[in-house]
């Protein structure tokens, strides 16, 4: 599994791919950061880093597919994808191997984000324990898009295709609770309740209130779960076809 | 639908896969290669992927490297290879870690014709050590590296046997081809009265006074082609060319190939049963 994991890291740092990635993330961050500030109030001086963080995830939804757009389609196109089959290492371990591959990437992506906090709090003071939760929260987040991301890549060879399909599939997620509240949905009330379950955006909001509830962590991890068995499946099912 | 089992060394790859993939090299018809990895790096993702202890992966990349002399290529990125070096970076992965069994997909595929002598006597003597699979449409290949064939068209097993034994089986008849210059009707005659030859088949006129004859040799073919030539010397006729058709690979394949599928496998192929019989047995099922 290590090797993998590490050809992975490789893919990603080796070539300018991780750098640019989080250098967006960064400018992101950076312009939605001094907005926040240039809004603050002169009588309060007060600003919310969770609403940072909720603006960002707008923008984040398009940068998670092109991390993971290439996971399994440039194993495919290249060819290589023989060479991990035939090796003697398990479908679940290759899976493992890339999905952590792709979130230490991420968290190398968000860690970045950590210098604004601290230079806050060198000249203010922040709220720790909301930082904390929001972090937890925005993670758990992407790491169920970065889940969702890789399998939509197991479906294709083409990394464009299955990126566009990611944004596509991401940015539904993201709005599926603004979604089932529409009056056409309301009509339906238990459509409606089974479309706002899975809706992630309402569970992020208890994150940056900072509130962890386990139903909260379960929701994602159950997500994570699923879309990685569903990796799994996807790569098994190729590989029993291809004989 | 596919069915059966792959057993390796009595361990059932469906049911213990990572065991079982792990006596294997294999080499693909495509080269596994990534090609922003540099050859060295590639190799020792592979040593790690076949679980090669981490204190002898140098000495064993170094092994392979040697052996199929890309040394010289190991900090290169792949991209930047040759196709022939590609190939063989592909075939270094497949014999990493000294597999019992090394499957190889159309190895000589894109190398030149010195890479390809030198690839043939690589499987040659892994050969020795390995159970080597080699695929190739390269008959004459097969004939030179392989020591069992099985032939397969469409699917379906058409032959499993040594090339000898398939040789003697398919290709009992052996050919003569003589070019001679002089009279035709003459040499016809001499040829199909010598000793050894069963029939004369085909009589081309090749221009210029040269004529060639086909003939069925029925039994040794050289002690036939000597008789041939001596009696075509003593009646004064000359000879520019003699040679047979020597049982091949290719003509056994054509022959199989050319036959209805048959479920039973290489003993009734080889032993087929008569017409007659099998629809006496039809009719018994009845």
């Amino acid at each position: 599994m290590f090797p993998i994991y590490k050809k992975e890291l490789q893919s990603f740092f080796f070539t300018p791919f991780a750098y640019a990635v989080s250098a967006l993330f960064m400018f992101l961050f950076t312009n939605i950061f001094n907005t926040a500030i240039g809004d603050v109030s002169s009588s309060t001086f007060q600003f919310s880093f969770t609403e940072i963080f909720y603006d960002v995830i707008f923008y984040f939804i398009f940068l998670i597919p092109i991390m993971t757009m290439r996971t399994y389609s440039d194993e495919r196109k290249f060819g290589t994808e023989v060479l991990i089959m035939t090796s003697p290492v398990s479908v679940l371990k290759i899976v493992l191997a890339k999905y952590l591959a792709n979130i230490t990437v991420f968290l190398f992506m968000i860690a970045g984000s950590a210098l604004f906090p601290i230079v806050t709090a060198l000249n203010g003071e922040v709220v720790a324990s909301q930082l904390i939760c929001a972090y937890i929260g925005f993670f758990c987040w992407g790491a169920m898009y970065i889940a969702l991301g890789m399998l939509l890549s197991s479906f294709t060879e083409n990394s464009i295709i299955a990126g566009v399909i990611g944004e596509i599939c991401m940015f539904a997620m993201l709005f599926i609770d603004k979604f089932s509240q529409t009056a056409f949905i309301s009509q339906f009330p238990k459509l409606q309740s089974l479309l706002y379950s899975f809706a992630a955006r309402p569970r992020f909001a208890y994150f940056s209130q900072g509130f962890i509830r386990l139903s909260d962590i379960v929701f994602f991890l159950s997500a994570i779960i699923v879309f990685l068995a569903w990796n799994y499946i996807s790569i098994e099912k190729r590989r029993c076809n291809r004989g | 639908m596919s069915a059966g089992t792959v057993t390796i060394n009595g361990i059932d790859i469906s049911k213990e896969p990572v065991k079982a993939k792990q006596k294997i090299g294999y080499l693909p018809q495509d080269p596994p290669v990534y090609p922003d990895m540099r050859v060295k790096e590639y190799m020792s993702f592979c040593a790690g992927l076949k679980r090669i202890p981490r204190s002898e992966r140098k000495d064993e990349i170094n092994r392979v490297m040697e052996l199929l002399k890309i040394s010289e290529v190991k900090n290169k990125l792949i991209k930047n290879l040759s196709g022939g070096y590609k190939r063989r970076v592909g075939f270094a992965q497949a014999i990493l870690g000294k597999p019992d069994f090394i499957i190889l997909d159309e190895p000589t595929v894109g190398l030149d014709p010195n890479q390809v002598i030198e690839v043939r006597n690589i499987i040659k003597d892994l050969g020795k050590k390995h159970s080597v699979i080699f695929s190739s449409h390269i008959l004459s290949e097969v004939s030179e590296v392989c020591d069992r064939v099985v032939i397969i068209n469409k699917g379906d097993i058409r032959a499993v046997d040594t090339i000898e034994n398939l040789e003697k089986s398919f290709c009992s008849e052996v050919v003569l081809h003589i070019k001679v210059k002089g009279s035709k009707t003459k040499s016809a005659s001499i040829i199909e009265t010598t000793k050894g030859v069963k029939e004369l088949t085909e009589i081309n006129d090749e221009g210029s006074d040269s004529y060639s004859f086909t003939a069925v040799v029925d039994g040794d073919a050289e002690e036939t082609r000597k008789n041939i030539m001596s009696e075509l010397i003593s009646n004064k006729v000359d000879i520019t060319e003699i040679y047979s058709d020597r049982p091949n690979l290719e003509n056994v394949f054509i022959q199989l190939i050319n036959r209805p599928a048959n479920s039973g496998g290489l003993e009734e192929l080889l032993n087929p049963v008569p017409e007659n019989k099998k629809s006496d047995e039809s009719e018994e099922d009845k």
